[in-house]
């Protein structure tokens, strides 16, 4: 009896589906080409992957707590092309350019909380208005043109970031350490701590939970904050690895972001959250893209995948709720 | 006589040209349950609106245990033990019931700066409290608040209050929509809770649950306290509802000799 109930709790887990799906889309991928599971595939997948990753872990915290924010993928693109421009004009050396394009995501993140905390203005227009503003700020600083990136080499900076080494056949980039670290710290503020107690009733029940004393308005800020902090981070990140800065870089990955935090079992209109879901709903969606080009499918019919992976995940989601409520 | 828990005095409370409270004034004794009752618009929302924080008052004044308070926020008022359970709306349906009843003062484990909440204890003291409120059924304290039926939402809303030695609790409709065995455990629920010190403001619309707990009714009409010091041993229910009606001794007399049904 014990047993059966373990294994009922476990597939009651909104990680469950997701967990599943992985794992089907895995053995399809390596029943049709067994290059996906080589070494080489796998380094690849996973060099990309941790960098919108990041991204996705504080977009789940943010999404828990009720809201969203567009303007990531705008940020992914302006913080590296910052950092470049402060060290390619010799305002700044490179350490100290990193840390202002931190400091100016961090001041987005605070303007975009403030907007949606103090004007009450829904964080789909706020951070909508915000990745225009950032976007087209990149592209005015640039004139549209790629950054000169090649003094990279060596830096400290660069190696704590990206620096890369070889365990057996797998290039590992360091990105993926900070990957687990990020993972393994926001699942345990939001499941552990009491600020993701605070997380969680200010996107279940705000007016509850301002009841109680908590600060929602503070809770959501520092988490528009930290959303930006990551996209601004991930850029930077992917920019040294693949030595460009690219002002257009990072277009449309707000949506694909939040897409992995959906998949993973995160509720749009928050309360409910999950970093072992996000980390799924990371790796689904990356393995459909690497794995589909593996077998043939031509590239351009992956959003066709990404769309259905979207609906049935979410028609899973909602008839878990349901059973849920139910009581069963 | 002993300075009362609450004393809300002369209270008065305009919404632009509405007056919603003219001069109204109202106690509660300690360890009393004390119901309010009105007619549609007789005032009792707005007044423990303004008792709750929710709303503030345009003049008049409110004690606690004699001394003057200002209570500008819900907040404000939990701070000064007053706690106001609406159905429904005071937990976090997603969280487990541990989480909502410590929810803005989870204990933390030692290292401090780790920020963690010592989610054993917070069970631990849910589980007796549901105990002591009357929760028969078997509920482990894990259990999403949104599983849970609607009297043992309240049961773990009065819980929270009793825990945190809210002195007064305030019930909105506790028993709206709520069928006769649930309505039953609400009603020990607040006996519990005025058994253990606490007092609380009852408010329903069914007259009849109101008879079953309180110790005293309060009558409002038209934002004034008509009358504060029914006993609900000496007082039938018609009469009551006579004064809620506000109908004179001549008027009922009529409305009697008319053949019209009192009630």
């Amino acid at each position: 009896m014990e047993n059966r109930s373990l294994i009922q709790r476990l597939i009651a887990r909104p990680e469950f589906g997701p967990f599943v799906l992985l794992i089907i889309e895995i053995t399809v991928f390596w029943g049709f080409n067994h290059d996906f599971l080589s070494p080489q595939n796998i380094s690849n997948t996973l060099a990309f992957t941790v960098e919108l990753g990041l991204i996705a872990l504080a977009m789940t915290l943010l999404m828990t707590s009720g809201e969203f924010d567009l303007s990531v993928g705008s940020l992914f693109g302006f913080s590296p092309v910052l950092m470049w421009t402060l060290f390619n004009s010799g305002v700044t050396s490179l350490e100290v350019g990193f840390l202002v394009a931190l400091l100016v995501a961090a001041l987005i993140g605070l303007v975009n909380g403030w907007f949606v905390t103090q004007l009450k203005i829904p964080s789909f227009l706020v951070t909508l208005g915000m990745l225009l503003v950032v976007r087209g700020t990149a592209l005015f600083v640039t004139d549209g043109f790629p950054q000169r990136t090649w003094s990279a080499e060596g830096s400290w900076l660069a190696e704590a970031l990206v620096g890369d080494f070889f365990i057996g056949p797998f290039r590992i980039y360091m990105s993926l350490f900070w990957f687990i670290a990020a993972a393994i710290a926001l699942g345990y503020v939001l499941t552990q701590s009491r600020t993701g107690n605070w997380i969680q009733a200010a996107g279940g029940n705000p007016n509850a939970a301002r009841a109680r004393g908590v600060n929602v308005s503070g809770v959501k800020i520092g988490l528009f904050i930290l959303s930006s902090v990551m996209a601004s981070l991930a850029g930077v990140i992917s920019s040294l690895r693949t030595s460009a800065a690219n002002p257009n870089s990072g277009t449309g990955y707000e949506l694909e972001v939040i897409a992995m935090v959906v998949i993973g079992g995160t509720a749009l209109t928050g309360g409910r959250g999950t970093i072992i879901g996000t980390v799924l709903g990371i790796l689904i969606l990356r393995v459909m893209r690497n794995g589909i080009v593996l077998i043939g499918v031509p590239g351009l019919a992956y959003n066709i995948f990404i769309g259905a992976i979207i609906l049935g995940m979410m028609a899973l989601h909602s008839w878990l709720e349901r059973r849920h409520q139910a009581g069963t | 006589m002993a300075e009362p828990l609450i004393r809300m005095q002369n209270i008065r409370k305009s919404y632009g040209r509405v007056q919603a409270l003219e001069d109204a004034s109202f106690h509660v004794n300690e360890r009393e349950i004390v119901g309010l009752l009105g007619d549609n618009g007789a005032g009792k929302s707005t007044l423990i609106k303004v008792l709750s924080g929710a709303v503030p008052l345009t003049s008049g004044d409110i004690f606690i245990r004699g001394k003057k308070v200002n209570l500008r926020s819900t907040s404000d008022a939990i701070a000064h033990g007053i706690e106001t359970i609406y159905q429904d709306s005071a937990l976090v349906t997603q969280l487990s019931i541990a989480r909502n009843l410590f929810l803005g003062r989870e204990p933390i484990k030692p290292p401090r700066f780790l920020n963690r909440m010592d989610q054993d204890a917070m069970n631990n003291v849910a589980r007796d409290l549901l105990k002591q409120v009357g929760i028969s059924k078997n509920i482990p304290p894990t259990t999403p608040i949104g599983s849970l039926s609607g009297g043992e939402r309240q049961a773990v809303a009065i819980a929270r209050a009793m825990h945190f030695d809210s002195d007064l609790i305030i019930l909105d409709e506790p028993t709206n929509n709520l069928g006769v065995a649930e309505t039953q455990g609400v009603l020990s629920f607040v006996r519990s809770a005025r058994d253990s010190g606490h007092s609380c403001i009852f408010i329903a619309h069914n007259i009849h649950h109101v008879f079953q707990v309180v110790d005293r009714i309060v009558v409002m009409r038209r934002g004034k306290v008509v009358a504060d010091d029914i006993d609900p041993k000496k007082t039938s229910v018609a009469e009551v509802e006579q004064i809620i009606t506000g109908m004179s001794d001549k008027e009922i007399r009529d409305a009697i000799a008319d053949g019209k049904p009192s009630h």
